[in-house]
């Protein structure tokens, strides 16, 4: 196998590893305090689960960036594409904003959403607001993902 | 990190501080017309399930008894340091040791006292201790403190030693553990505590006109403010209040101890008290993750604890609601 294959396969594994990783600390931590909730008050199981499936969607903007990257090497359907080294580094690149991105903002996202759910625990009709916080750090998952598909976009290969 | 292994736990309080007695409830007991009409107010509340079993309403203390140790029990089993709870719980451990001690030294024996369940050593290692006078299993500032009473006694007889050493004892057993739990919001509510046990016994060694040694003997250690730098006992009161002006208990230093000038009685002292602790404890709303809320809860409750009380006792001795309005504490919902 050529090495810049390898290095796009690389980036593939980079975007989903991080960002999955993210996403499960996230999910993790917004998931036992919603459990601490739940245990009092199981009729708010309805309203956390939305607040704690928040930090989730990293994991799946890496999985998106993993799998396009897969296509363009042709290694998912179709045939292996030859690439040289600086657009087998180029497509690594692609991976690192939502990778990284992914992985933090995950992490913290799943500690505002747990806040969040401390607050829908005393006050759930302020479950919009306690959305909006969350939303906000997905804000620039979202922005990392877009870099990540520019750059893959705009790569001449 | 470490702190997300409360998040469960963090969680779980806050559903739980809902449950707490908010001011409206409150306002209501205290507005109502008898003693019964304000137990029926707690009918609403999760003190619900132990009115059933109160023989009359001279049994409301059961009740409080009873929702404390739930209170605590639950916590400690769900919470990721239960050293936590067991800081908490200390008091019980020497309050059971107290009781054992002096019923053991002086006779007068008052089991019903005893608090079970809740305290950190089991009350039969305690009283297999007092009883065969072998204090080698207790906690180590424990067992100084009940040999160094067994000590004395045998020359003469101060039941005020046993309060005197044991008090000491225990906060210097409290402040060793917080070391270990590190946590800066329970060590400044700990120094803030003992500062103001110190303020209340210099007032009263004042009153009883007794030694400077006693007052040393009796201060607690750990406080911001050492008593016996800060004032003599022969100063007037106002030379206190002055010296604290400058303090973090400024805002209600005055107040109490003029009223205390006043009244003679420490009622609006402590109330005020309570009040700055509870302003601190609150402090722990704006904490997600940590030790913090869990404590809070406690105190809160050992908080509504104390107004639920202070309101029993005033409507079944008929006192005028505002009478009793002027001792209640804040809440911390």
């Amino acid at each position: 196998m050529e090495v810049g294959l390898g290095l796009a396969i690389l980036g593939a594994a980079v975007a989903t590893l991080l960002a999955g990783i993210g996403s499960a600390i996230g999910i993790g931590i917004a998931g036992q305090t919603a459990a601490g909730v739940i245990s009092e008050d199981p009729d708010k199981f309805g309203l956390t689960i939305v607040l704690t499936a928040l930090p989730g969607t990293q994991g799946i903007y890496g999985l998106i960036m993993g799998f396009l990257i897969l296509f363009r090497t042709g290694l998912l359907g179709g045939e292996l594409v030859a690439l040289t080294i600086p657009q087998g580094l180029a497509l690594l690149f692609a991976a690192l904003p939502i990778g990284f991105v992914g992985w933090l903002s995950a992490i913290y996202q799943g500690k505002a959403v747990a806040a969040g759910i401390q607050l829908i625990a005393k006050r759930p009709e302020e479950f919009g607001k306690a959305m909006i916080y969350g939303v906000m750090v997905e804000t620039y998952a979202v922005f990392a993902l877009l870099m990540s598909i520019m750059i893959f976009m705009f790569l001449p290969i | 990190m470490s702190n997300d292994q409360y998040a469960y736990a963090v969680g779980r309080v806050r559903a739980m501080e809902t449950r707490l007695l908010d001011r409206s409830k409150i306002e209501r007991m205290v507005e109502a017309s008898s003693a019964e009409e304000a137990l029926k107010v707690l009918g609403e509340t999760e003190y619900a399930e132990y009115l059933a079993g109160l023989k009359n309403i001279y049994d409301y203390d059961t009740m409080l008894d009873q929702e404390l140790h739930r209170v605590y029990l639950e916590l400690h089993r769900f919470s990721p340091e239960p050293e936590l709870v067991g800081l908490f719980a200390c008091k019980f451990d020497y309050h059971n040791l107290k009781v054992l001690l002096k019923a053991q030294k002086m006779g007068e024996k008052r089991d019903e006292l005893l608090v079970r369940d809740v305290g950190n050593i089991p009350l039969a290692v305690l009283i297999r201790a007092v009883n065969e006078e072998d204090y080698t299993n207790l906690p180590s500032k424990m067992r100084q403190a009940a040999e160094q009473i067994s000590e004395a006694f045998r020359l003469e007889a101060n039941p005020q030693l046993v309060d005197l050493l044991l008090d000491r004892a225990m906060f210097l057993e409290i402040f060793e553990k917080l070391e270990k739990l590190d946590s800066s919001y329970l060590k400044e509510y700990f120094t803030y505590l003992v500062d103001l046990i110190n303020i209340k016994t210099y007032l009263r060694v004042k009153r009883t006109n007794n030694s400077r040694e006693f007052l040393e003997q009796a201060l607690l250690p750990f406080g911001e403010k050492d008593m016996t730098r800060l004032v003599q006992l022969v100063d007037p009161l106002e030379v206190l209040v002055d010296r604290l002006m400058s303090s973090r208990y400024a805002q209600f230093i005055e107040d109490g101890i003029q009223t205390y000038q006043k009244t003679d009685t420490l009622t609006r002292f402590e109330k005020l008290a309570d009040n700055f602790l509870l302003k601190h404890v609150k402090k722990a709303k704006y904490v997600t993750f940590g030790p913090e809320p869990l404590a809070a809860f406690i105190l809160a409750k050992e908080n509504e604890i104390k107004v639920i009380r202070i309101i029993m006792v005033g409507k079944i001795n008929q006192l005028p609601t505002e009478e009793i309005k002027e001792r209640l504490r804040d809440v911390y919902v």
